[in-house]
């Protein structure tokens, strides 16, 4: 039986036993204090900090108010910012989408009663012990446009990494590639565990397998599903950062009136880190948009639980 | 199953594990290639893999960077097992108020990884310790000070390997994971351990641990490779070569003063793919059982 | 399974243990009298070049017991300069810092160093004027210069001859380079293409050699700039090379920007008749195409009509930071005009290709008749020597011009793209202006 019961976790609370507060305080302190220390603190800070004009190099710190969170959004700057909003976007509906359809396609082909379904399985699973930065620098090998094994092969010269919407498209697929492993793993076990019953009854009502699977897998597999959008969600923003600054350092300027301020693959994350740590430094800038990211991530995970949360089907 | 659905299912699958890890095989194949054959489209294994790894590990320093991620890797999957255990047996099996809460406060911290963090964590760890400890608690008593101004003490630990892995030694995950896995342990054991005069530490030793090896297994797993693949904050924290994990490490390797050594890249890569394998083989096993993956208990 | 588990973890923690030593601080060995610790971060990664500066880090420290010198290789420019800083503000900088030329005024503005200038005084008469210049602030001597260049025209002669053209000539501007390059492919010369890195750089020197600041007031040498001029005249003039560089397919790189080495690999796997480099990658390409084809080199080509102004001093020069004791801040000089001595640079110059900075390294070349027997190197030393001085040829001097580089070779890449120069210049100079503003305002 599946334990992701989401919406109750919070309440119960059937095994307390013992009373002693001090020991409770004791042993939770711990936790608290890193969480607190380098969690919410830093997050404080950081919002703080966006309030201020700072400089990496120069140990300069002036307070500026909310003339950075203003030129985000006006001002000569801004346009290239509302561009890395929207490139996210795209990159992390891309990586998501495309991440959980195919690994729920793939582990559901993989859990059919077929002969070496165990190789398949182990197969599809291994990569998820890859890193991003490992990914990448495949990639960055195998797309070399001058010594690289796709252009050889295919006697060509494609210009994988500088041409903005290649580029673009070969890190959504670095990013998806990635993860599916991880993501194959939690929908095969999910699958693993769907009792048989719903099944059969579909069978005996003379279901396709299609309306099969719409109608009784994928509700049911709506738990992990869920969980699963939260984490590929996550990844999108924050673990394709390593396979970003490997593969096309924030990459080729993209096209057009709109996308041509910045690089297309720079993510909000990425553009956090060049403004704050590159160049020559602009930290309450960069963390005027690390306000926004955070802003985001809030946002979707709000909006995940609302919308989502009361879908969510559970078996009886 | 019908046979052609079932040779359609194998060639997609087949189709699908030739993608998948055709990338990480040609690593291997080029990784065990001279330097000439390495650029060209060949296919073929070489004999060069022992002499590409002597050089990555000595001369680029890959040596140093495995142990370092081995020693983050392991300190922090520990820490945040121990930590979590703690965490978890308090609000599972203690009785007090505001547990809800104090559980929400931790969960929360999931939608603030530590990437989103780098620009407040790099100045708090970074920035000199105060030199008395009453320096230090007049700067944290003085709100204005504390939460308003730049951070004035840190914890010092800038291009040390502490720096990278204090911050993430507790984990939302390890109490979650911990918390379900406790909640579902029968609340007769539990009385039953009170009501024999065991306290807590006992209850924890004795019997819980034992019931929850899939648990600390699968946490020990996700948390090592979650490490070992870090990227942006070992970046930004460490400065020196011989600090510097693994995944950083290879971007340093790459982008060396002279052309890059493909094949050589390429080994560096095998071999920084080794251990988090190797911990995954191991314990995959308790991996699926603790995340209750698979239905075996 | 738990025993398993058990052994698992005591094998993992005891492996870290042993080797958690290694990761401490390197304890310094004990001695009766501690000689006073130098430190010198620089970013020569490369096994020829750090190796060459450690056995000079072994030579000074062999030569007197006061000072022991150790020397770290960082990173690129940037991580050096950032670890410096950082450091500083730990309280344990290093005590000479390698800051690469665009670096030179936030070096400045950031406060950690002390001007060398003001350790006592020593003399400067022997450095090459131009390239002291670039690193005298306000008057005063800031840094020493250690590995200085500038770009050349690498040509594959074998190509050029397949063209129809004779093996010295040397196309001086752009429109030569282009016909050179048409030629060639009309008379089916394989890869006949023009490869440099893209790389601001080459913008900031072709602005130079037209005479033209990059910045205002006086490329920032009167003032504090406060103007990118990416929307001159000589702005443009590259802009207009780089399109037709784009529209007829002539360029070729890697599609990174600062591509120093896939560059380089695509001129040395012969893919290109010609190549736009640093000076100081001369003995690395010659000992690469030894086998391949023979190798021609040449001035920097610049705008057709222009007057040739002379090449700005790139590369890099020594910091020494400030919150040290004297005898440290001492110490520190001593090593760095070390470093710098007649024979130490005539030997750095041969290994690598950078300029001797001092007349008296030159002179002792000439004397060997070094220059003789390799007339490519005084392609760049006559390029250097007959610069006429000027606020242009002295290099810009601001706070943004790494942010900058990376503005203009965005600029570069979609005007290579197809983008239309005018626009894709003003564009990039309201962003450089605005970044120029924000940095200024730190103060």
């Amino acid at each position: 039986m599946p334990r992701f019961h989401l919406l109750e976790f919070i309440m119960k609370e059937t095994n307390a036993v013992f009373k002693s507060r001090g020991i409770s305080f004791l042993y939770l302190s711990p936790t608290i204090l890193i969480l607190l220390t380098f969690i919410f603190y830093p997050a404080w800070k950081a919002i703080i900090l966006s309030l201020y004009r700072s400089n990496l190099f120069l140990g300069t710190r002036k307070f500026i108010g909310a003339e950075n969170i203003q030129n985000l959004f006006w001002g000569p700057l801004a346009p290239g910012f509302r561009q890395v909003m929207v490139q996210t976007i795209i990159f992390s509906t891309l990586v998501v989408g495309i991440g959980i359809s195919v690994s729920l396609f793939l582990s559901v082909q993989a859990n059919k009663d077929i002969k070496g379904a165990r190789i398949y399985r182990m197969l599809l699973i291994w990569p998820f012990a890859l890193s991003p930065a490992i990914a990448a620098t495949i990639a960055l090998f195998m797309f070399n446009p001058e010594v690289g094994l796709v252009n050889a092969v295919l006697h060509m010269n494609i210009r994988w990494l500088d041409s903005p919407v290649l580029a673009f498209l070969l890190t959504v697929c670095i990013a998806v590639w990635k993860n599916l492993g991880y993501n194959i793993v939690f929908y095969l076990a999910a699958l693993q565990s769907i009792p048989r019953s719903p099944l059969e009854a579909a069978d005996i009502d003379g279901a396709s397998p299609v309306k099969k699977f719409w109608l009784v897998t994928f509700p049911l597999l709506g738990p992990t599903t869920f969980f699963l959008l939260f984490t590929n969600i996550t990844y999108s923003f924050f673990d394709t950062f390593g396979i970003i600054d490997m593969l096309t350092r924030g990459g080729p300027v993209g096209p057009g009136p709109f996308f041509d301020k910045e690089g297309l693959t720079t993510t909000l994350m990425y553009k956090v880190y060049l403004d704050g740590f590159g160049g020559s430094s602009n930290m309450g800038f960069a963390a005027a948009e690390g306000l926004v990211l955070m802003a985001f991530v809030v946002l979707v995970t709000f909006l995940q639980f609302r919308f989502l949360g009361k879908r969510i089907h559970y078996e009886g | 199953m019908k046979k052609n659905e079932s040779l359609w299912v194998h060639a997609v699958l087949i189709f699908a594990c030739i993608i998948i890890c055709f990338p990480i095989v040609f690593a291997l194949i080029k990784a065990t290639q001279e330097s000439g054959d390495v650029t060209s489209a060949s296919l073929v294994p070489g004999g060069a893999f022992w002499k590409n790894l002597q050089i990555v590990w000595y001369d680029y320093h890959l040596g140093c960077y495995l142990r370092n991620s081995f020693f983050i890797s392991v300190w922090v999957a520990l820490g945040k097992i121990v930590l979590s255990l703690f965490a978890s047996l308090a609000l599972v099996f203690y009785r007090f108020k505001g547990k809800n809460l104090v559980f929400v406060f931790i969960i929360v911290t999931l939608m603030l990884p530590t990437e989103m963090l780098i620009l407040g964590l790099f100045d708090l760890v970074s920035t000199q310790p105060a030199a008395k400890l009453v320096l230090l608690l007049q700067w944290m008593f003085d709100p204005v000070e504390f939460f308003f101004a730049p951070t004035k003490y840190g914890f010092g630990w800038g291009d040390s390997l502490v720096g990278v892995v204090m911050p993430f030694m507790a984990s939302a995950t390890g109490v979650f994971l911990f918390r379900q896995h406790f909640l579902s342990i029968p609340h007769s054991l539990a009385d039953s351990a009170r009501i024999d005069g065991a306290n807590s530490l006992q209850f924890l030793r004795y019997i819980l641990i034992p019931m929850s090896l899939n648990t600390i297994g699968a946490l020990a797993l996700i948390q090592f490779i979650y490490v070992w693949d870090q990227y942006i904050w070992p970046r930004i924290i460490i400065r020196r070569t011989a600090n510097q994990v693994v995944q950083v490490g290879l971007n340093m390797i790459v982008s060396t003063g002279e052309s890059v050594q493909w094949s050589q890249v390429m080994t560096a890569v095998v071999v920084a793919m080794i251990p988090p394998l190797l911990v995954f083989a191991l314990l995959y096993r308790s991996f699926m059982n603790g995340y209750a993956l698979s239905s075996e208990k | 399974m738990k025993k398993t588990l058990t052994v698992l973890c005591a094998l993992l923690l005891t492996t870290v243990a042993l080797f958690a030593n290694g990761t401490a601080e390197q304890k310094s060995s004990l001695q009766v009298v501690k000689p006073i610790e130098i430190t010198f971060w620089h970013s020569l990664g490369d096994a020829a070049r750090s190796g060459w500066i450690q056995q000079r880090v072994d030579d000074f420290n062999a030569s007197q017991k006061k000072y022991h010198v150790t020397q770290e290789a960082k990173g690129s420019y940037r991580d050096t300069l950032q670890a410096a800083v950082l450091a500083d503000k730990q309280g344990n900088a290093p005590s000479l810092v390698h800051v690469f030329e665009v670096g030179s005024q936030l070096a400045f503005d950031t406060n950690i160093f002390m001007p060398v200038g003001n350790i006592g005084s020593f003399d400067t008469s022997d450095y090459i004027k131009p390239v002291l210049n670039y690193y005298t602030i306000n008057g005063t001597v800031n840094s020493i210069p250690f590995n200085s260049s500038s770009p050349v025209l690498y040509i594959n002669v074998d190509k050029l001859v397949a063209a129809g053209y004779s093996a010295d000539y040397v196309p001086e501007t752009f429109e030569d380079m282009i016909k050179v390059v048409e030629t060639a492919r009309e008379k089916k010369v394989a890869d006949a293409n023009i490869s440099f890195a893209l790389h601001g750089w080459y913008f900031e020197q072709w602005m130079a050699e037209q005479g033209a600041v990059l910045l205002n007031n006086d490329n920032g040498r009167a003032g504090r700039a406060t103007e990118v001029n990416l929307t001159s005249a000589a702005a443009v003039a590259i802009g207009n090379f780089l399109s037709t560089l784009g529209k007829k397919n002539l360029y070729s790189y890697t599609g990174r920007f600062e591509d120093w080495d896939g560059s380089d690999a695509i001129f040395t796997g012969n893919k290109a008749i010609f190549h736009i480099t640093s000076t100081a990658d001369l003995g690395n390409i010659s000992r690469a195409v030894e086998k391949s084809f023979t190798l021609g080199v040449g001035k920097l080509p610049i705008p057709t009509g222009a007057k040739r102004n002379g090449t700005v001093i790139g590369g890099g020069s020594i910091w020494v930071t400030k919150n040290h004791t004297e005898q440290e801040l001492k110490g520190a000089r001593d090593f760095a005009l070390f470093l710098t001595n007649t024979d130490n640079m005539v030997s750095w110059h041969k290994l690598t290709g950078y300029y001797p900075v001092r007349n008296s390294s030159v002179d002792k070349l000439t004397e060997e008749g070094w220059f003789l027997s390799d007339a490519k190197q005084l392609v760049a030393f006559n390029q250097l020597l007959t610069t006429i001085p000027n606020s242009a040829t002295a290099g810009a001097l601001g706070g943004t011009l790494l942010d900058n580089r990376t503005i203009m070779e965005q600029a570069m890449q979609k005007i290579l793209q197809g983008g239309d120069v005018q626009m894709v210049l003003s564009e990039a100079k309201v962003i450089a202006d605005a970044k120029l503003k924000e940095y200024n305002a730190n103060f």
